[in-house]
């Protein structure tokens, strides 16, 4: 598929912080593209550098033309705030009207919205009289209601109580079949699982991961099983040898869960061999990482190695 | 719509349209006006007949004391406490006292039910002035003819001389008062509403709104739009007060006048300051100066050039505005809230303090090389050029005009530039303690 925007060996730094070191990236038009990382990783400077606020030190940027019109990007910052002496229709006409919509376009989004939101009847408060949740869904509105081609989301589920998570989440589906491509920035790893077909992971200044999602969950779920058995740990815990690693073990109703990792290339079959002489097995699977798991370990490992060098 | 012209439209609106607007256009204009009509008023109020009560210790000394039209003297011989009593019982709107060292110490008191105006005062000073010279005559053995003659006026009227034009024109200090004003004017103005610009983005910043803003348009676009958003307000500020103070003071003294006098009476109170000045000629040179200083305001008023200081004062407004409401800007981005920012303010605004603060001085002399420097500096020219303008620069200084309205524009232009790039890193910035070493280091960014 066609990258909607893409970024090459792009490097920002700020002083002496290096916040991105010779990153590339390329959106593919239509995917809902997840873009993880850390606290610091670099996230909201690359975020900062595809929506043009600020620009890199090096390095170019590219955004390609969307059914032949200049693409639109809406972002919805993490930081994100209203003018609070202004009425909420006002604000909403204004920001919608700054995105290069004309007066009648952006009214006539708006009330589509408004109406779907439920929030008709607010029109005529002033922001600073509406509750964090309202201001929220507000701001959810304003980002969308400019009809972009590329809408990057910031942290959108903060704030929100689960019932609206899950509306404004239905929201981002619904715009996604429409055509709209999105990048999703958040740290709600289930999130990520339910809605993105693909996955960035930023760590340090550098991408780590960048691939659809189930190629990601393939790639880190290979090599390791999950299993149930009956019988001495010790016996079980010899068996495994040097080709497998036990990586975590809970014991419950004398049942012991064992999550086993694999060095190198070696199959469930060769596990199998190796353990049933010695205990009485109850189930075994291959382990699909959660994406928890995965950001955990490809964060962690960068940590691991950086160490000694610090 | 252009994404500027929005900006500048939201700044406008919603500063307009607060109440605290409104009420700086009503009350502004009110104070300004009460200052007015009390100074009409009060400049009306003379004309009461003064009866005059005089004890006179050297009693038949001043007996027929002539105060004219407006003063009438009764002179007696009684003690102070009877003096009193009659003044009390309400026959007399004064009482004056000449003691019986009036030949050595030439002075008197004189009681008051209510303050008679100033200009009263010197009549009723001159008129025994007069009197005690005409009783020294004797003394001297000179003859009230010969005295007439002996008295020797002399006035000496001001001129300013234009070596190029070989013309010369009247100096007076009137149009050098209303520069004074116009430059307070400026100074309160750009003071009030460059740190308008700067609340304004640090408004943007606390809110965390300004981040939306700017991935939808530029950050330049932004800080124009609110400078120029910021300075339309000050200027509808202006123009209402104009507006409203001269329909005020205008109606009102409408009003006085006609509800006063009868139309007679008012001709004769303008044309009083003339009669007044004829009259004195005659009779003592000295009061003669002491009045055309007061009494000519309304005609040196009309010599003020003031579509050229309206022009100036618009152009001096906005490019000094421009310059400061940059800084200001700059300084609002680079700081999370309001108590960050006096470290940066004192510095910034020092220039206009001063100038303001100098503007005394060039008023005394308006071309000393202070006020010359002052002038053509950018920091300071759009309050101390006001003061000479209206003192009127000669043609062959008008360079020093050019000069400072060429330096403002660059520099406003310089530093509106500067203020960008400063601006752009600041709005993201959170959490940075700033300071002006830091600001440096961001125009790099």
């Amino acid at each position: 598929m066609a990258a909607i925007l893409s970024v090459t060996n792009i490097s920002k730094s700020f002083g002496e912080f290096v916040a991105l070191d010779n990153v590339s990236l390329a959106i593919e038009s239509g995917s809902i593209l997840g873009l993880l990382g850390p606290n610091g990783a670099g996230k909201t400077t690359l975020i900062r550098i595809l929506t043009g606020i600020t620009g890199p030190d090096s390095g170019s940027v590219n955004l390609f033309e969307h059914n032949h019109k200049v693409t639109r990007i809406s972002y919805l910052p993490e930081e994100r705030g209203l003018y609070k002496s202004m009425k909420v229709w006002e604000q909403a006409l204004y920001l919608t009207q700054l995105k290069g919509l004309s007066r009648i376009e952006a009214t006539t989004n708006l009330k589509l919205w408004f109406d779907k939101f439920q929030m008709s009847e607010w029109l005529n408060k002033p922001v600073d009289s509406l509750s964090k949740g309202m201001q929220q869904r507000l701001q959810f509105v304003i980002t969308v209601a400019s009809k972009p081609d590329l809408l990057i989301l910031d942290e959108p589920f903060s704030g929100f109580d689960p019932v609206n998570a899950d509306i404004i989440k239905n929201e981002i589906l619904a715009l996604s079949e429409c055509g709209v491509t999105i990048v999703l920035s958040t740290h709600n790893m289930s999130s990520v699982e339910q809605l993105c077909t693909h996955i960035c992971l930023v760590n340090r200044g550098k991408i780590m991961i960048n691939n659809h999602l189930s190629e990601v969950r393939s790639q880190y779920g290979k090599n390791q099983f999950e299993l149930t058995f009956q019988g001495s740990t010790v016996a079980f815990a010899n068996a495994l040898g040097h080709r497998f690693e036990l990586v975590s073990l809970a014991t419950k109703n004398e049942i012991h869960s064992a999550q086993i990792k694999t060095h190198g290339p070696h199959s469930a079959n060769e596990l199998l061999r190796a353990l049933l002489p010695y205990v009485e097995l109850k189930s075994l699977k291959e382990h699909s990482p959660s994406m928890n798991d995965i950001f955990l370990e490809v964060v962690n490992e960068v940590q691991l190695e950086s160490t000694p060098h610090e | 719509m252009n994404k500027t012209l929005l900006i500048i439209k939201r700044e406008y609106l919603s500063r307009v349209r607060k109440r605290s607007f409104i009420l700086m256009s009503i009350l502004g204009p009110l104070i300004m006006a009460t200052v007015g009509i009390t100074a009409i008023y009060l400049s009306l109020d003379e004309p009461e007949n003064q009866h005059i009560l005089v004890i006179d210790e050297n009693y038949p000394l001043f007996e027929n004391l002539d105060g004219g039209d407006l003063v009438k003297f009764d002179v007696q011989d009684i003690s102070v406490d009877d003096a009193f009593a009659a003044l009390k019982s309400g026959e007399y709107t004064g009482l004056l006292h000449i003691n019986k060292k009036y030949y050595t110490n030439h002075s008197g008191s004189f009681y008051f039910k209510k303050q008679p105006s100033f200009r009263v005062q010197r009549k009723i000073e001159q008129i025994v002035q007069q009197r005690g010279e005409i009783l020294k005559l004797g003394e001297f053995n000179i003859s009230e003819s010969d005295y007439k003659r002996i008295k020797t006026p002399f006035e000496m009227a001001t001129f300013k001389f234009d070596s190029i034009s070989n013309d010369a024109q009247e100096t007076d200090i009137t149009p050098g008062l209303v520069g004074f004003g116009f430059s307070i004017l400026i100074y309160m103005f750009i003071f009030m509403y460059s740190v308008q610009v700067m609340r304004g983005v640090i408004e943007e910043k606390s809110n965390r709104v300004i981040e939306v803003i700017i991935s939808s348009v530029k950050p330049f676009q932004l800080m124009t739009g609110k400078i120029i958003g910021i300075a339309a307000v000050g200027l509808t500020q202006f123009l209402l007060w104009t507006i409203l103070t001269f329909t005020l003071v205008g109606g009102a003294q409408y009003a006085l006048l006609s509800s006063k006098y009868s139309g007679n009476d008012v001709s004769r109170q303008m044309n009083m300051t003339t009669e007044l000045k004829q009259s004195m000629a005659a009779e003592t040179p000295e009061a003669l100066t002491s009045m055309s200083d007061q009494n000519n305001l309304f005609t040196q008023l009309k010599r003020v050039n003031f579509p050229l200081m309206l022009g100036m004062f618009l152009f001096y407004f906005v490019g000094g505005y421009l310059l400061y409401s940059a800084m200001m800007a700059a300084v609002g981005s680079a700081v999370d809230n309001d108590t960050d920012t006096q470290q940066f303010i004192l510095p910034i605004t020092f220039p206009l303090l001063l100038s303001y603060v100098a503007s005394f001085v060039i008023f005394s002399n308006p071309n000393s090389p202070i006020a010359v420097w002052m002038s053509i500096i950018p920091f300071t020219s759009p309050v101390t050029m006001m003061v000479r303008i209206a003192f009127g620069i000669e043609s062959g200084d008008m360079w020093q005009v050019w000069l400072s309205m060429f330096l403002l524009v660059a520099t406003f232009i310089t530093m509106i530039w500067i203020a960008s790039k400063v601006y752009r890193t600041g709005i993201l910035m959170y959490g940075k303690k700033a300071s002006f070493k830091e600001m440096i280091k961001w125009l790099k960014y």
